[in-house]
């Protein structure tokens, strides 16, 4: 547990009892029955402890230990009873007595109840959260090694479902909070970075200055932030200083990467017996194939010639980060430093991500009242992804040579194909000065707060966060690449993006704090305000009078355009109120208000209020719970709340002209259409959510977990709805239908053995379960609403269309005679006839999947032998289709879907012939460029169980290193991505990776009424980078 | 000291406080700067400008590939290429019932669009007389749109006011309305626009000239249909008439060579009324190199053999190609063959007298590798040899023998081979040899009402009654004598000679004998399906001809599919949308 100290919980707010006496004794009433009492607080290593809060029971007395671990403290009689406590250790209680001397030792909390868990514009203890309130430290964070802390909390905690969404360097993922609930607006839960809300790239945040990360999951717990906190709330709270000897850390990791594999595509023999099967196969020619063997290819067949083209791009990718900290302070002040720079580079080409971070913040009490900080997080990094040429590479032919005669590249190598100029061969990928894409951000984060005590149970406390960040992303790319098959170099385009936002944010709060008795009693109150502003310029151009140039002098493009302009801006502003209450550490009680107010919705629409109320009853803390010992925490919690979301952009609701051109011959004008009509009438969606849960410990906590279900109900959902073209708009937003969630979640860790100070064996088990679905659409007697793809009683996204049942056969001739329309041929897609009436239609669409898994879990295993410690997590999603492309389409797949025409070359697949009479995939066609009804060969079931990290680490005992003046030193390897344990998808070998690498797209083309476009929030397994292993090996060094 | 920090404390709290309240109600206001809002139709720069959006989108239809399918696919004239795309409008087995959206979802947006702008001209400080032609020129469009949304689906959604609230209601109106408004509007086009074209209409924007042809069709339309009203056709033939007699004023006139009407150079030229415009500027002009979809013209490559990928042994294989792709021949997209049995035996078997077979198709492809290429029966030098002939037809067994190149004929009789789906004359009308890069789309304008069709609709207008089957003969044969011209006539051949054996009498006209003519005269210009349902001539024509399509083709094909998803299936209020019957 390495949550930093007081100081951090401090700065957080909330529990200021301690702030009020920490080390600025006030006790001057001058008692003669006052008396100093010395000490010093050790852990389980015997190693001094700084900072451990050392309060006398019952009172506001409290000091700090020093950095030796000494502290001094003035009692009032010898039955005070001294509490010492110190974030991730047990708190220990000792009688002052005649004692003038109290050494202590803490050992560390297994239970976590006495964790501080932030939840929001304050802290509680883990035993007063009433919420579903999820806390990961660092140390868990960073057994995985990846660029973002998004995509380390993956299979961290039930309910918080991470979707990967690209291979690519610095990619982040999906992350989804107990499912989805918007159709239209954002699902993405709010982040939030030492009190103030974030709204920039994840990737700008450095995993390494994080300490702790916590996840309001339900809506008790998030309506305090009102509509930002409708799809959960992840508060990140970064490193801090503390007082006590100055600790300069450093950590290093360096990595290799990998592709997991290659995808499985045609070798050359088997490409030529394709492209003869598919002119046996040809249903308008019999017998031809105008994509018959090139000469090329005919004496590369011969000459044995095949080219593994993914084999010359693959490479090994390789990722380093150095990070570099010092953090110290006294009593008054406290301050943390920290350098990082993040190294990747990707297994294509071009591919890179890089980030420089500087890191300060300062803690300062300017008086006994007046406490001040700040904390500046800044970025500057540099994403390089150039294009993708997975496509390139699928299509191209394994029978023809990458290289001419004399070694150098052969930038066409398709030599007769129809194809050769819109397939650049894949190695012009590393012409340097031809292709060119960059995006450079810089951010700077910034959160400053002053702190008023007025009493000593009442402070004013203001937040200010400015966040500001620049981008200027920009491109090339020359003649003859495999990006850009133009061959002279006016077809060459260039790029120039800027893009600039900034935030700022301002709070005040106002927080009362005080036990009277047994009761104890909390109050917070806010105002804030929040304003959003983005605006953007970018220019293309064509034609380059040289590569050298790229982009750096748009003035010589022979033509340029503007696009990518826009400036926007949001205001915010809020009203909050909270209650906690407890009552004899029995009972507990929250209950808030808040009120948003947004500028996107239309005067009269702008506001909403979100109540919440939740109550917890720690019923280990009754008399009666005495005599059951072999439990040792049981708490119930249960909880509602409301949130809501108004998740459009803004200008929304005003309709908007697309701007198009035209020439009158030589004159050009500017036109203007109708393709968004205004609508004043748009209100917040809102959630509303009831949460149960059980926490639990037993024997000794030797057995842990927790339990939650809920249910969240959406109403007014904000739908983009697809109007009746007849109308001439294409769609509009609008409040309309209901979706219900429900869920569980599970999380149980048990210490399995504990041999004292040497073997320990503990594992972590997740489990999780979200349902949800469309409970009503826009008109309540409405059932489905098939143009937008939205069923009653189905999740939200769903694969709708017609459902193959296999490939039409020799034997189902009588069958196949009796469908009227259209007339199939033997060998091709047979689909199902839902309505029996001999014709394929649209009438015969179904709903096939979903993307919703039906469970997702995992299981960490975690052994310690002296400092060794070895752990393992499997991560499994389970039940939900896939959607994938490839499956229907040739790997370029932008609209060409030429798959089954043997074209291209493709992934390898079981093909129907006369002598394969298979189910899978149908007969090649030379003459259709998509096979009849292709898009339903692209739904897979995704299942997966995947070992997502192994890790093996030791841990130098202080003994050894105790003499180079090293007080902590750890070295370790992991793997990530080590191995897929199930997958459907994995064994047809359709790719190495079930998980996504990007969004949306089409599964081939319809031939019978049916839209197959994959809904743009669907994540799919496309011809994208694939998906990779990494191995990294680092050390963790403090001193 | 304490103090001095609690009363900083306080000012910066009370400063704070203040800033924030007093930017409150500001701060949920919204003021948008870089998007235009519908209210921008009541603007002089609104009502241009949407003009001008929806001749851009006409970009989206016209010149592109699925689009241009299926104004020709699934007809006498086409069959499909070796790569054609949107094969259910080549067969009917199976019509894809989404196929029709763009041109649904198009002309529906850029409908109210233009509903938008004629609704809102009338308050727009402007002056009379710019109000005016900004007017005619949006009910020009909208009667553009709505015909062919008559012609295509039948019956339709009429709107004629501007819609800024969503709906998911609509029902279809009976195609008698749709055509009596298009009637008003295109009178009403036809009194404010002017007779040639005028900034900032451009180019072959909208005249008088393109009104009166348009009504002149929707006449001749609405006379063949159930909506036909008496004098129908009078009407089309008087307009058509009109638009002859007056030519000059308009502008208009035919090239005397036919080769010169759609030759690049001639672009805008006066046998052009209306076309859809493009030029190679990447913004106004909507171009961009090596595009292969989009708002592009792209029909230069639609009709277009792979010759690039013929190889010196064909039939056999393990030869050198003979071709490469090159400007001059074009980018190949085999999207669509010409239907040889119709087009040798029926349309063009006329080639000698007549010379618009030989000036709308490529038929020689001159060896352009870049060293020569050895055939069987000899080698092809590069830039002289014939690597490809396709003559239009059967050559002798010794020709066959002697030729060095590949010989492909109508039938492959005598040793030759027979045309393929991938191998065939390329349509050579939509040519544009003037482009930087073999694989960019044209740059040239779209033409898609042409002079020479005014004397076609006359004729076939007075074939039915709208005049004499003498004025019928009379308005084929202007067309007939210049398809006789030639720059030079083979040995035994005049002027004279062809323009005396072109000739018709008006025992010649028939219906069969009008749409033979409109093959040879309008060949893969886009209006092939449309002329066969306007002529109830759909059915017959491809069952006689078409091999391709007659086993599925049925009566209720002469209507278009409503598009089922971007229509039928989001009429989720009020009653159902009905789809056209048989569908």
């Amino acid at each position: 547990m390495l949550i930093s100290g007081v100081c951090s919980l401090l700065l957080v707010g909330g529990t200021f009892r301690v702030l009020a006496s920490s080390g600025l004794n006030s006790n001057s009433s001058g008692d003669l029955q006052q008396r100093n009492l010395t000490g010093k607080v050790v852990d389980a290593n015997n190693n001094p402890m700084a900072g451990v809060n050392v309060l006398e029971k019952g009172t506001a007395n409290g000091v700090l230990t020093g950095v030796d671990g000494k502290f001094s403290i003035s009692v009032s009689s010898p039955n005070s009873v001294l509490l010492f406590s110190f974030i991730g250790y047990e708190s220990k209680e000792v009688v002052a007595g005649s004692q003038s001397v109290v050494n202590v030792s803490l050992s560390e909390s297994v239970t976590g109840l006495n964790e501080v868990v932030v939840i929001g514009y304050g802290t509680v203890k883990k035993s007063d959260v009433t919420g579903s309130v999820a806390s990961i430290n660092s140390t868990k964070l960073q057994t995985v090694q990846v660029p973002n802390v998004i995509a380390q909390l993956k299979g961290q905690t039930a309910g918080v479902d991470i979707q990967s969404n690209s291979s690519n360097p610095g990619s982040s993922g999906q992350i989804r909070i107990r499912g989805e609930r918007s159709l239209t607006g954002s699902n993405d839960p709010l982040l939030v970075v030492d009190g103030i809300p974030y709204s920039g790239s994840i990737n700008d945040l450095n995993p390494s200055d994080i300490v702790s990360v916590d996840i309001l999951k339900d809506a008790s717990a998030t309506a305090i932030y009102g509509f930002r906190g409708s799809n959960g709330v992840i508060i990140i709270s970064t490193k801090r200083g503390k007082s006590g000897k100055s600790v300069i850390s450093f950590d290093s990791y360096y990595g290799i990467t990998n592709v997991m594999s290659e995808l499985r595509l045609f070798t050359g023999q088997e490409l030529a017996d394709f492209k003869a099967q598919a002119a046996l196969g040809n249903t308008v020619t019999p017998g031809t194939n105008p994509y018959g063997l090139t000469t090329v290819e005919q004496t590369g067949l011969t000459n044995g010639v095949d080219t593994d083209w993914q084999k010359l791009i693959f490479q090994p990718g390789f990722t380093s980060d150095q990070e570099l900290g010092v953090t110290g302070g006294n009593e008054a002040t406290q301050f943390s430093l920290g350098v990082g720079y993040y190294n990747e580079t990707g297994i294509i080409p071009h591919q890179r991500y890089e980030r420089y971070n500087l890191r300060t913040t300062i803690d300062h009490q300017i008086s006994k009242k007046i406490k001040v900080g700040l904390n500046s997080l800044n970025t500057l990094n540099f994403t390089n992804v150039a294009g993708n040429p997975v496509g390139t590479m699928m299509a191209m032919s394994p029978l023809v040579s990458p290289y001419n005669a004399d070694g150098t590249i052969n930038t066409y190598p398709m030599t007769g194909n129809i194809d050769q100029m819109v397939y650049a061969n894949p190695l012009t990928i590393n012409l340097t000065n031809s292709i060119y894409n960059n995006s450079r951000r810089i951010r700077t984060f910034n959160s400053l707060y002053g702190e008023w005590s007025i009493l000593d149970y009442l402070k004013y406390r203001i937040n200010v966060g400015l966040d500001f960040s620049q981008t200027q992303s920009g491109s090339y790319y020359g003649p003859n690449t495999v990006f850009n098959t133009g061959q002279t170099l006016a077809q060459a385009t260039s790029n120039v993006t800027n893009t600039e936002t900034y935030t700022y944010t301002i709070e005040h709060l106002l927080i009362f704090d005080k036990t009277f008795g047994k009761h104890h009693i909390g109050f917070t109150g806010l105002f804030s305000i929040q304003k959003d502003h983005a605006r953007a310029s970018g220019f293309n151009g064509l034609g380059m009078p040289a590569d050298q140039i790229q982009n750096t002098n748009m003035a010589y493009a022979s033509t340029y355009t503007s696009s990518g302009n826009y400036l926007t801006e949001r205001g915010t502003v809020s009203y909050m109120g909270r209650i906690n209450y407890g009552y004899s550490d029995r009972y507990l009680a929250t209950v808030s208000l808040r009120t948003d107010g947004s500028s996107v919705l239309s005067p009269g629409n702008k506001y909403f209020t979100y109540p919440a109320v939740a109550l917890a009853w720690n019923a280990m803390n009754e008399e009666f719970m005495k005599g059951f010992r072999f439990l040792s925490n049981l708490k119930l919690r249960a909880g509602w709340g409301k949130t809501a979301n108004a998740g459009i952009n803004p200008y929304s609701t005003l309709g908007a002209l697309s701007t198009v051109n035209y020439n009158f011959g030589t004159t050009g004008l500017t036109g203007f259409l109708v393709t968004s009509l205004p609508n004043p009438s748009l209100r917040w969606e809102s959630t509303s959510s009831f949460n149960g849960g059980l926490d639990f410990g037993f024997l000794k906590n030797r057995i842990t977990g927790s339990i939650d279900v809920y249910n969240q109900r959406t109403h007014d959902i904000l739908l983009s709805q697809s109007l009746p073209r007849s109308n001439g708009a294409s769609s509009i937003i609008v409040n309309a239908g209901k979706t219900k969630g429900e869920g569980i979640e599970i999380n149980l860790s048990t210490v399995n053995v504990e041999l004292s100070n040497s073997f320990r064996w503990a594992t972590d088990f997740m489990f999780s379960i979200n349902k949800t679905q469309i409970v009503a659409l826009q008109d309540t007697s409405l059932k489905m609403d098939i143009g937008n793809g939205w069923f009653v009683g189905q999740p939200l996204t769903v694969i709708y269309d017609l459902k193959k049942i296999g490939i039409w056969q020799t034997s189902d001739a009588t069958d196949m005679a009796a469908q009227t329309t259209p007339v199939q041929f033997v060998g091709q897609v047979r689909v199902q006839d839902l309505n029996g009436d001999h014709k394929i239609n649209a009438a015969d669409r179904q709903v096939l999947g979903n993307f919703q898994p039906k469970w997702i879990g995992s299981f960490t295993t975690n052994f310690e032998f002296k400092g060794i410690e070895l752990s393992a997590m499997a991560y499994a999603r389970m039940g939900m289709m896939i959607a994938v492309p490839y499956l229907t389409a040739d790997g370029g797949a932008n609209g060409f879907p030429m798959f089954m025409q043997s074209r291209r070359n493709q992934l390898k697949i079981d093909y129907w012939t006369p002598t394969n009479p298979t189910n899978a995939f149908p007969r090649p066609d030379a003459s259709r460029d998509n096979p009849l009804y292709g898009s339903t060969l692209g739904y897979v079931d995704g299942s997966f169980i995947k070992v997502r990290t192994i890790s093996l680490s030791y841990t130098f005992p202080v003994s050894l290193i105790q003499k180079a003046k090293i007080d902590f030193l750890k070295v370790y390897v992991n793997i990530l991505n080590p191995c897929v344990l199930y997958s459907p998808f994995v064994k047809a070998g359709y790719g190495p990776d079930p998980e996504g690498n990007g969004y949306g797209g089409t599964v081939g083309s319809p031939s019978a009424g049916g839209s197959t476009s994959i809904p743009s929030r669907a994540i799919t397994v496309n011809a994208n980078t694939p998906a990779t292993r990494q191995i990294n090996f680092g050390l963790s060094l403090k001193f | 000291m304490k103090k001095h920090y609690i009363q900083k404390a306080a000012c910066l709290f009370i400063a704070v406080v203040l800033f924030a309240a007093s930017g409150c109600q500001k701060l949920l206001e919204e003021n948008p700067r870089s998007s235009i809002a519908p209210t921008f139709f009541e603007t002089p720069a609104g009502i241009l400008g949407g003009i001008a959006g929806v001749y851009s989108d006409l970009r989206n239809l016209w010149g592109t590939e699925g689009f241009g399918a299926t104004c020709v696919a699934g007809t006498d004239e086409h069959k499909m290429g070796g790569s054609a795309s949107g094969q259910t409008f080549y067969t009917y087995n199976g019509l894809d019932l989404n196929g029709m959206s763009g041109l649904w979802s198009i002309a529906y947006q850029d409908i109210n669009t233009l509903n938008g702008v004629i609704e809102k001209a009338p308050a727009v400080s402007l002056d009379d007389n710019t109000r005016k032609v900004y007017v005619a020129q949006a009910k020009f469009l909208r009667a553009f749109y709505y015909f062919h949304l008559a012609e295509t689906f039948g019956d339709v959604p009429l709107h004629m006011t501007f819609l800024t609230t969503a709906s998911t209601a609509d029902s279809r109106q009976p195609i008698a309305d749709v055509y009596d408004s298009v009637i008003v509007d295109l009178n009403a086009a036809i009194a404010g626009l002017p007779a040639t074209p005028t900034a900032p209409f451009g180019g072959k924007a909208a005249t008088i000239a393109a009104a009166k042809f348009l009504l002149a069709k929707v006449y001749l339309t609405r006379g063949w249909s159930t909506a036909a009203q008496s004098g129908d056709f009078t009407q089309a033939y008087t307009i058509a008439n009109d638009l002859i007699t007056n030519k000059a004023t308009y502008g208009l006139n035919l090239w005397q060579d036919y080769a010169d009407v759609n030759k690049d150079g001639n672009d805008y030229g006066k046998e052009a009324i209306f076309c859809i415009d493009h030029n190679n500027d990447a913004k106004f002009g909507d171009w961009s190199s090596q595009a292969s979809g989009g708002k592009i013209n792209i029909m230069a490559s639609l009709y277009r053999p792979n010759y690039p990928t013929m190889n010196a042994n064909f039939p056999a294989s393990g030869g050198s190609t003979v071709m490469v792709r090159d400007v001059a021949n074009g980018r190949p997209f085999i999207r669509t063959t010409p239907n040889t049995g119709y087009i040798y035996g029926q349309a063009f078997a006329e080639r000698v007298n007549d010379a618009r077979y030989d000036k709308s198709f490529q038929t020689v492809w001159i060896c352009n590798t870049a060293a020569n290429v050895t055939t069987p029966r000899g080698t092809l030098v590069v830039g002289k040899d014939t690597a490809i002939w396709m003559p239009s037809y059967e050559v002798s067994a010794s020709r066959v023998a002697n030729f060095k190149g590949i010989i492909l004929t109508p039938t492959g009789a005598n040793g030759a081979n027979k045309y393929t789906n991938v191998f065939f004359p390329a349509l050579s009308k939509f040519n544009d040899p003037s482009r930087a890069n073999m694989n960019d789309p044209s740059d040239r304008p779209l033409d898609i009402m042409r002079f020479a069709e005014v004397y076609l609709i006359a004729a076939e207008a007075a074939f039915k009654g709208g005049g004499t089957l003498q004025n019928a003969a009379d308005m084929i044969n202007v067309v007939r004598t210049r398809a006789a011209y030639r720059a030079s006539y083979p040995t035994g051949q005049t002027l004279a000679s062809s323009v005396a054996a072109m000739q018709i009498t008006s025992a010649d006209v028939t219906l069969d004998f009008i749409l033979d003519e409109r093959s040879r005269e309008l060949y893969g210009e886009l209006v092939r399906w449309w002329d066969l349902v306007r002529t109830q001539s759909l059915v017959q024509r491809v069952t006689l001809w078409n091999t391709e399509a007659s086993p599925y083709i049925k009566d209720y094909h002469v209507l278009r599919p409503i598009p089922q998803t971007s229509e039928i299936d989001l009429v989720t209020s009020g009653p159902k949308f009905p789809q056209n019957t048989g569908y």
